[in-house]
């Protein structure tokens, strides 16, 4: 009985929270401008092959179509919406702003994770600048915000400092996955020794060693920065960084922000700005993007871009922790006295008219049904009232109701 | 100010890590060797610090159920995480080393046979030089496999060499020093900048 229950108000809770973070990512999207588009479910093994260790080959879902094709199960979306253009833009002629809802498919080999996921992403077809770029940062903030996260962080960096490290070290694969490794975890304690037996220069060897301790605020890692001897493309990036930052002061972002120029993406193909977001209370990453200049190249297009996407499954875990009363609220909550059938069926559908979400039910009821709403509506033989926020408000007919709701409604519903 | 959180093993790493703390002004007056409390708070309130089993620790704090982790490199070598690794104890010092009998040499003829509490070090180690290994996964009492056939080297921890002595076994090569290190969430690390940098900073001031 208590199982029967239970077990539906929490299913039901956790989908309502999914849709409810959807909707939210939705409409901020739209407030910036984006398109909605969709991508098709099953892509071309060959696509992905084509394109350079973006996502392990590994990890995609493989089927079979009726001719004995390849097709692989969305992975992710960024390829495929740069395929199309490139297939229709061979040069941007003119900025495009498309965001996207869509589930994807992995399989992570060592980890028992679900298979698909949702991610909601945008995608700014663009030309690289400070503007544009902390645009989609901030854009990245705000959804954050509306989705009441209150401590936000998102880790900016550049993926040219660490391009810029290996084109000058002339290293084998393996080394490289090594230094990467070392840079990713921070690793003071191995990186001064690993740097050692590779025969690395002085001066490149102290900038190197710098790197985990170049996080922080941006101010402050800008300043140390200035005991290190960068190269001309290392200060052009970091000033580059600086100027992004400096327009997300204007956003009134600062706060939010922090340089971290050992941020090195799993994905490849990004070739500017790069960064990944976290809230209180979640140990991963629950957004992550950065600027991808060169992928329309693997189509034989020009049209540089800026991304991010974030997994709702992810965040609906995030809010677990809050958020409890207000997620199951409905606007009003009809109950009324049998014989007042009639004008509870009127006033339902005049406020459903006008969006309210409403539930209505006999007084008999009252004890079975526990749905918690804004504002309850008391229809009884002699008087109707209106319950709000501890108020008793008594009203005569539909039209007063409706006045006294609009007052609620301008508060807080 | 919110709580840090700090996972670690019990025994011997974790009496010297509480010392540590100690002299940088964390308290656990409620703690003693004898307790059996899994999670004890600092007379501040400022640490929880939770035990569970060493192997662990890297996956408490990578899915951020610990800020930060106190833990052997062997654990985490046997098993990468993503997460920083920012600092070196200098406590629990060892090296993780291949032995076996004094005489064997490892040639490239039929794959060579390898027993050890850590199976990818193990492998990673051998593949690196051109070796081919197959690996044996024991808990325990690693140094009976060479003696009854089992497996013809080991890989293991090494700290005084007593029991490899005693079974008639050397160190035959050296694959990694070992110590314990403070691992972090990197979430953590970009909510909680500023204390988990004092935090390792008053570490660092303490052991010098």
């Amino acid at each position: 009985m208590v199982k029967n229950e239970v077990y539906p108000e929490m299913l039901l809770s956790e989908n309502e929270k999914f849709e409810r973070i959807i909707k939210t990512i939705h409409k901020r999207f739209t407030t910036y401008g984006y398109k909605r588009i969709k991508t098709s479910a099953f892509e071309q093994y060959d696509l992905y092959s084509k394109v350079n260790s973006s996502i392990n080959q590994n990890e995609m879902v493989k089927v079979i179509d009726r001719t004995g094709e390849v097709l692989v199960m969305r992975p992710d979306v960024t390829i495929p919406i740069t395929r199309e253009l490139a297939q229709n833009f061979p040069i941007l002629t003119s900025e495009l702003r498309y965001f996207y809802v869509q589930e994807v498919f992995r399989q992570q080999i060592e980890r028992n994770e679900s298979i698909e996921s949702t991610q909601a992403g945008i995608e700014y077809f663009c030309q690289s600048s400070p503007e544009a770029d902390a645009e989609v940062i901030a854009l990245a903030c705000h959804t954050m915000k509306d989705l009441g996260f209150l401590d936000i962080k998102i880790e900016l960096g550049h993926a040219a400092f660490f391009q810029e490290i290996i084109r000058k070290l002339l290293l084998t694969e393996q080394q490289i996955d090594q230094l990467k490794a070392l840079i990713q975890a921070k690793n003071v304690v191995e990186l001064g020794p690993y740097l050692a037996s590779l025969d690395v220069d002085r001066e490149m060897r102290d900038i190197i060693e710098q790197i985990p301790f170049l996080y922080g605020n941006p101010k402050e890692v800008y300043e140390r920065t200035k005991g290190v001897v960068l190269s001309q493309e290392m200060q052009e990036t970091l000033n580059y960084l600086m100027a992004v930052y400096d327009v997300l002061k204007m956003y009134g972002l600062d706060q939010y922000i922090i340089i971290d120029l050992g941020l090195i993406n799993h994905m490849d193909y990004y070739s500017g700005v790069i960064f990944q977001g976290f809230v209180e209370r979640f140990g991963k990453p629950v957004l992550m993007g950065g600027r991808y200049d060169r992928l329309g190249d693997e189509f034989g297009a020009t049209l540089p871009a800026i991304g991010f996407a974030c997994e709702i499954e992810s965040l609906v875990k995030a809010t677990e922790s809050r958020d409890i009363s207000s997620r199951s609220l409905i606007d009003v909550k009809i109950i009324y006295d049998p014989t007042q059938l009639a004008e509870a069926i009127a006033i339902a559908n005049e406020l459903r008219e006008r969006n309210y979400s409403v539930v209505s039910l006999p007084a008999r009821k009252e004890q079975e049904i526990r749905q918690e709403s804004v504002c309850t509506i008391r229809l009884e033989a002699e008087k109707n009232a209106l319950f709000y926020k501890e108020k008793t408000i008594y009203f005569k007919d539909l039209n007063e109701l409706v006045d006294l709701l609009v007052g609620v409604k301008g508060a807080t519903i | 100010m919110t709580q840090l959180t700090i996972a670690m093993g019990k025994g011997r790493t974790a009496d010297r890590a509480m010392k540590l703390f100690e002299q940088v002004g964390i308290r656990f007056s409620d703690y003693h060797d004898k307790s059996r409390k899994l999670v004890i708070y600092d007379d501040d309130n400022k640490v929880k610090l939770i035990f569970v089993k060493a192997v662990d620790v890297p996956t408490y704090v990578e899915n951020g159920a610990a800020d930060i982790g106190i833990v052997g490199k062997d654990t985490i070598m046997e098993d990468p995480v993503d997460v920083y690794e920012l600092m070196d104890l200098g406590i629990g010092k060892c090296i993780v080393a291949v032995a076996g009998f004094p005489e064997k040499e490892f040639t490239n003829g039929a794959p060579l046979t390898v027993a050890s509490k850590y199976p990818t070090i193990a492998k990673d180690y051998f593949t690196g030089q051109g070796i081919r290994v197959e690996t044996i996964k024991l808990n325990g009492s690693i140094e009976l496999a060479p003696l009854i056939g089992l497996a013809d080297v080991i890989v293991d921890i090494v700290e005084t060499g007593t029991t490899l002595k005693e079974n008639g076994l050397v160190v035959l090569e050296k694959i990694a020093d070992v110590s314990a290190r403070v691992i972090v969430n990197k979430a953590s690390y970009a909510t909680k900048t500023s204390q988990i940098q004092q935090f390792i900073g008053d570490l660092k001031a303490a052991l010098e």
